[in-house]
């Protein structure tokens, strides 16, 4: 694996973790979607510098603009459990659980 | 007829007859006088006793013994039971010293159960069992033998109950009945087996008969009824319980006349066991164990009856560890001088228990020898001659016995436990000496101290005398049938003595030791042993029983109730689904965290795949 393939993919593997793990904030959960968002990011962008296709440079401003409308959608639930639960822990959301 | 045939046949049936007469005087419903007791009970016994002097002084001088044969009883084809009395050297010797040591001890009860409203009923049973004892030693065949062992039994269940608002009396008797009745099965698996096998219960026709076979079953269970009825290791914890009656049944059933019907058996018997030398060898360890056992038990207890006790069993050891060696006669010899000594220990023992106002425990007594001078001296007269000091009775028989073991062919072990036994029965006895006699009072002021009664001072005398010169009596005139060794090293022949001076000379140290306190707290671990018996009956009577009930009871509430309905029945079920079920819905609650991770799970596992 070259070294531009490994550090990609343990990027994403990295923000992969962070994602399923920490779950103390949903703030923690959102940030690493980013991380995972941005390292997707480079990954396309290298990818179409790499095999010389320039049929797909527009493909990382395509992956930008969905991941905004995400982080949005992301964001706007996180001030909805803000509102609604007074704070961002996960904890919060189970609390009816047994 | 010759006339000293007819003399003995006659003597010696009147004195069953004499015997009998008062028991069958009962039967009429004239209620007795209260001194029926001492006036009708008491002669019979001592006109018997005069009575059996004849046949015996015929049989010093001439030799006669005889076998009267009065009844055909019964008969199973060929299989003869007749009446039969056997009246040979052991019996002749035997019955009138059982008839002397009774009469002394009827006297004394004449007194001790003074005030016991059924004196009379007391005196009846004693003379039963005197009528058993007679049959069972004189009997000829095996079921006469066997109805005597059953009588003694009986009536020692009897007297040992006197007492029975007492629930420990209740437990002794009913001790004393249960193993006798185990010792009981060996007897009637050898009557089974000489029936079948020899198809005769007459001694003359078993000894003849049996020369050529493998007696070993019959002998073990000879030796089973003796372990049973002489209170040897393994069945011996009901002889100190039997402590429980009065003083003259311990007396008199428990030492000199019950108690060595077991030894007799195998005395009587012992032409059967003489070539058998798994029967000795059996003989022999169980003997030499019984002895040093109980004279370890001896050594610590508090009660002067139950030391007086376990120093029978000890001796009844010892007189098992002679027939081991092949020498019935000392055995029997031994019977008869232990009769006379430990039959005056008990009265003795009696006397001061009565004189201290029921008092038995011995730390509790002291200074005895001032105040009841006669019976101190008689006691110690008695401890001397039971431990054997050289020329009072008991040393003729004993040193006689140590003799013979040091001169055979044993193992070692055996001889070594046994002069270990006889040095503790100095100690003991020195103890018991010691606590009663010797020292000062430790009683309060007013104990009714009076041994002026002449019916305590008569039998305490003619005991003392019985017990001084029985043993030089007996061996002047009573020839030995098998040679005894009379050359061995000097250590050899005074063995028995060192042993029992060195016993002595340990104890005075010890009883020097009483009063100073050696250490705060000292390790006890011997000193319990000793004292409980060895444990064993808190083994045998609590531990087993209570392994066996809670077993029972595990058994029939909790382990059949909990097969049928947890394990194989309905309970099963639930216990079978419910785990599968809970580990199931453990990932079913809707945590995220469940969903999180599956999600991280799947998505690394196809990085895997799309990497590879």
């Amino acid at each position: 694996m070259t070294p531009t393939h490994f550090s990609v993919s343990s990027a994403f593997i990295l923000g992969l973790m962070g994602l399923a793990f920490h779950r103390t904030h949903l703030l923690s959960a959102l940030l690493c979607l980013e991380g995972m968002m941005l390292s997707l990011f480079i990954a396309l962008s290298l990818w179409s510098l790499q095999l010389d296709a320039a049929g797909y440079s527009s493909s990382p401003m395509l992956m930008l603009a969905f991941s905004a409308c995400e982080a949005s959608a992301g964001l706007a639930l996180l001030v909805a459990t803000a509102r609604t639960h007074g704070t961002d822990r996960l904890q919060s959301l189970n609390l009816l659980q047994c | 007829m010759h006339p000293t045939m007819i003399t003995t046949s006659t003597c010696l049936l009147v004195v069953l007859v004499l015997l009998l007469f008062p028991i069958l005087t009962t039967f009429s419903p004239k209620p007795s006088p209260h001194h029926w007791a001492s006036s009708h009970v008491k002669t019979a016994v001592k006109t018997a006793f005069f009575v059996s002097l004849a046949p015996l002084f015929l049989f010093l001088n001439e030799g006669t013994e005889t076998i009267i044969t009065n009844w055909s009883w019964m008969n199973i084809n060929t299989f003869d039971i007749n009446m039969s009395f056997k009246f040979d050297h052991y019996s002749i010797i035997f019955i009138p010293i059982a008839l002397y040591v009774t009469w002394a001890i009827l006297e004394f009860a004449t007194w001790y159960m003074h005030t016991d409203p059924q004196m009379n009923r007391f005196f009846k049973y004693l003379l039963i069992f005197l009528v058993a004892m007679i049959i069972l030693v004189s009997a000829n065949n095996m079921f006469q033998l066997f109805i005597g062992w059953e009588g003694v039994g009986i009536m020692s269940f009897l007297l040992i109950g006197w007492w029975y608002g007492r629930a420990d009396a209740n437990t002794a008797a009913l001790q004393a009945v249960l193993y006798n009745r185990i010792g009981d099965i060996g007897l009637i698996l050898s009557m089974a087996w000489l029936a079948k096998t020899l198809n005769s219960w007459e001694i003359q026709q078993m000894i003849f008969l049996s020369k050529d076979l493998d007696m070993t079953v019959p002998l073990l269970g000879l030796i089973l009824a003796a372990t049973g009825k002489s209170a040897q290791f393994g069945l011996h914890p009901w002889l100190p319980s039997a402590m429980e009656g009065p003083t003259p049944v311990s007396a008199l059933l428990h030492s000199s006349t019950m108690v060595v019907a077991g030894i007799f058996l195998l005395i009587r018997l012992s032409p059967l066991m003489e070539n058998n030398q798994t029967a000795l060898s059996v003989c022999l360890c169980l003997g030499a164990l019984t002895t040093l056992f109980t004279a370890t038990c001896a050594l610590t207890q508090n009660d002067i009856k139950k030391i007086v006790a376990f120093s029978t069993s000890s001796q009844l050891g010892l007189m098992m560890v002679t027939i081991g060696l092949n020498q019935p006669q000392l055995a029997f010899l031994h019977i008869c001088t232990h009769a006379f000594f430990k039959a005056m220990l008990f009265l003795c023992s009696g006397s001061i228990i009565h004189a201290l106002n029921d008092e038995q425990d011995i730390r509790k007594m002291g200074g005895m020898q001032n105040l009841a001078p006669l019976t101190s001296t008689c006691l110690t007269i008695g401890s001397l001659a039971l431990t054997g000091t050289p020329f009072l009775a008991g040393f003729f028989s004993k040193d006689a016995i140590i003799e013979a073991m040091n001169t055979s062919h044993i193992n070692a072990w055996a001889l070594i436990l046994t002069l270990l036994a006889t040095s503790f029965t100095a100690i003991y006895s020195l103890r018991v000496v010691y606590f009663v006699s010797m020292g000062h009072p430790r009683f309060i002021t007013l104990p009714p101290i009076n041994e002026n009664n002449p019916s305590v001072i008569n039998p305490l005398k003619r005991l003392a005398l019985g017990s001084i010169i029985a043993g030089f009596l007996i061996t002047l005139n009573y020839l030995p049938l098998k040679t005894p060794i009379l050359t061995m090293p000097p250590s050899l022949k005074l063995a028995a003595l060192a042993v029992t001076i060195m016993g002595l000379l340990m104890a005075f140290e010890l009883a020097q030791m009483t009063s100073a306190q050696f250490k705060p707290l000292p390790k006890l671990t011997p000193h319990n042993f000793s004292n409980m018996l060895g444990f064993f009956p808190i083994l045998i009577h609590r531990l087993l029983p209570k392994i066996s009930l809670t077993l029972g009871q595990a058994v029939a509430t909790q382990t059949v109730d909990q097969t049928w309905l947890e394990k194989t029945g309905p309970k099963s079920m639930t216990s079978a689904q419910v785990p599968m079920i809970s580990l199931t819905t453990n990932i079913q609650q809707g945590l995220i965290k469940t969903y999180l991770t599956l999600f991280f799970l799947t998505f690394s596992l196809a990085m895997m795949i799309s990497l590879s």
